[in-house]
């Protein structure tokens, strides 16, 4: 049994990795497995469990083509887990195409993370990841991803939540590659909640689109959409955000600001609030702009030179985007935003 | 030799000349205040002495331990240590307590030389915003505190703030005193001294010249007595 192994059962928590199309790790901590968590590859759970079957493609669009190459995870009912469950993907050549399914049921609670990564010969990673809660379910879905340049990326989430149910996604990018396309959507039943978010620095001459839409479709409901972005030397961003309020008393936010660091950057958003009922409130507030010069000279004014001044105002500038990160995943995503910043003035 | 001399100093903002002319030293160690109506040069000059974009030194010198400061960028200058504590700022997009973490990395100061000032509720929020004044002042002093600097110039620390806060204000300078730091201070009123242990000597800056310096309590009866414009007339330089 490998280190990683043995940090995964003891720490009462479960690992999944997977390099290309093969499954490298696959474990479950015993105390876990003894409650009914589920973490096998998602081919063998279809097989075995005919009711996964009728979840393939249910909260995605079908994309044809995509095999059943990726992980199930089901979560029993009232089960609740403080440590995280890790998924790893990494694409070390040609293409690799995934699809993820993960169930959590009845008023169980978890904190799900994935990490994603290319070697210099993965030519593309196409990941497509469904998720579903039941009733009261919670999961905080933290992916911390690192793209080689070269690698093209295409990543869907699909999420449904159920009845009082809670989803919280935190998607970062410690490198980003030159071609990045995320869709994130998530329906929200009734009092159910959501937060989208997404703190991303496009690297130099990169081409990024990061969409993510709510649909409010249970009364009550309530959801956000949160994006930092920063653009340094001819990179491209768009950030397309939705929320869609279908039922009364359903509230939605979105909130998304970009950074420029570089004249010939680019940033578009384009937030779109749509209410099909008169009982629901929404609202969205988008700004994109430069570090003004007067908190540049107040740092250096302070020690820092500019270099260290413009790295702590990004820093600063995505910390806003991290409120509702679980504690237990803080030093990794701060780590992670000391990382980009750095990057974002090297 | 001096710790900050300025030699016939002129410092322009815009094109229009706001400093006229300084003459001043200030040894290590030093406390000195400078008093004058609104609009007389004095935050011009404090940030001319930071090395602030936008105020040009036109004619004259500032001399840094003996060394002109011309060509020094803001950064350059603090490291040498010279610190500032602004009288307003915008937000600055950075927790409070990021920038103490990094100022106490650059400085090798630890928090613990700030504590007790009242900042323990401002930790993670994002500098100044949306602060009281007295918040302001006293996490500008508490920054200044951990630059452990030579020389502190401070814009203003009692302006606008309930005594309370002045008294805190006081306890700050006085701690930066105590520590080795000479203080040019820059006050409309001269409240903030009765909290301070000493004050070295006094100066009245009108229409961006220094028109008397002496003792503080001497030049504050002048003060109350006749105006400050009552001291326009005075000269450059007159010593009470």
């Amino acid at each position: 049994m490998s280190v990683v192994d043995e940090l995964a059962r003891a720490g009462g928590t479960a690992l999944y990795l997977q390099r290309n199309y093969d499954v490298l790790r696959r474990v479950v901590a015993d105390s876990l497995r003894r409650r009914g968590l589920l973490l096998e590859p998602l081919r063998e759970a279809v097989s075995r469990h005919s009711w996964v079957r009728k979840l393939l493609w249910r909260a995605l669009p079908r994309e044809e083509g995509v095999g059943l190459h990726g992980a199930f995870l089901y979560v029993p009912p009232g089960l609740r887990i403080q440590a995280p469950l890790t998924f790893c993907f990494v694409v070390s050549e040609a293409e690799q195409l995934v699809h993820n399914i993960v169930v959590v049921d009845e008023g169980s609670e978890v904190l799900m993370t994935s990490a994603c990564a290319s070697t210099e010969r993965g030519e593309a990673h196409k990941g497509y990841t469904e998720v579903y809660l039941r009733r009261g379910a919670r999961l905080n879905y933290v992916m911390i991803h690192s793209w080689m340049r070269e690698t093209r990326v295409t990543a869907k989430t699909g999420v449904e939540v159920g009845e009082g149910g809670s989803f919280t996604q935190f998607y970062t990018c410690l490198k980003s590659p030159s071609t990045l396309t995320s869709d994130s959507r998530a329906l929200l039943e009734r009092r159910a909640t959501a937060l989208l978010s997404t703190l991303y620095v496009a690297s130099p001459g990169s081409s990024t689109t990061i969409s993510s839409t709510l649909i409010l479709a249970g009364e009550g409901s309530r959801g956000e959409v949160l994006a930092r972005a920063v653009a340094v030397r001819g990179a491209a961003l768009r950030l397309p955000t939705r929320i869609e309020a279908r039922a009364p008393g359903s509230r939605g936010h979105i909130e998304c600001r970009g950074l420029q660091l570089s004249p010939d950057s680019r940033i578009e958003t384009a937030p779109i609030l749509c209410s099909l009922h008169g009982g629901s409130q929404l609202t969205h507030e988008a700004a994109i702009g430069k570090i003004s010069e007067e908190e540049l000279y107040y740092l250096m004014s302070r020690g820092f030179t500019e270099e260290e001044a413009t790295s702590l105002l990004v820093r600063g500038f995505l910390e806003t985007g991290i409120k509702g990160l679980p504690k237990v995943m803080r030093p990794q995503v701060e780590a992670v935003l000391s990382i980009l910043a750095r990057k974002a003035v090297g | 030799m001096a710790l900050l001399e300025l030699r016939n100093l002129h410092v322009a903002v815009a094109g229009r000349r706001v400093v006229k002319g300084i003459n001043l030293e200030i040894e290590r160690g030093e406390l000195h205040i400078l008093m004058g109506p609104n609009g007389s040069g004095k935050s011009t000059l404090l940030k001319a002495i930071m090395g602030i974009p936008g105020y040009t030194v036109v004619e004259g010198e500032i001399m840094f331990e003996g060394r002109d400061m011309r060509d020094l960028k803001p950064h350059e200058r603090a490291r040498m240590g010279i610190a500032m504590a602004y009288q307003s700022t915008r937000p600055i997009g950075v927790t409070l307590s990021r920038l103490i973490r990094e100022l106490c990395r650059l400085y090798g100061t630890s928090p613990a030389d700030v504590s007790g000032l009242g900042l323990e509720e401002l930790l993670n929020r994002e500098l100044h915003k949306g602060f009281s004044g007295g918040e302001s002042k006293r996490v500008e002093l508490a920054l200044t505190i951990l630059q452990r600097p030579k020389l502190a110039l401070l814009d203003e620390p009692d302006s606008g703030v309930d005594l309370e806060s002045i008294r805190v204000v006081g306890k700050a300078i006085n701690r930066l005193v105590e520590r080795g730091a000479a203080v040019l201070l820059v006050t409309h009123t001269g409240i903030v001294a009765e909290y301070l242990r000493r004050v070295d000597e006094a100066h009245v800056m009108i229409d961006g010249r220094i028109v008397a310096s002496g003792e503080l309590p001497h030049l504050l009866r002048e003060v109350r007595a006749k105006g400050y414009s009552g001291l326009a007339g005075g000269g450059a330089n007159e010593r009470s």
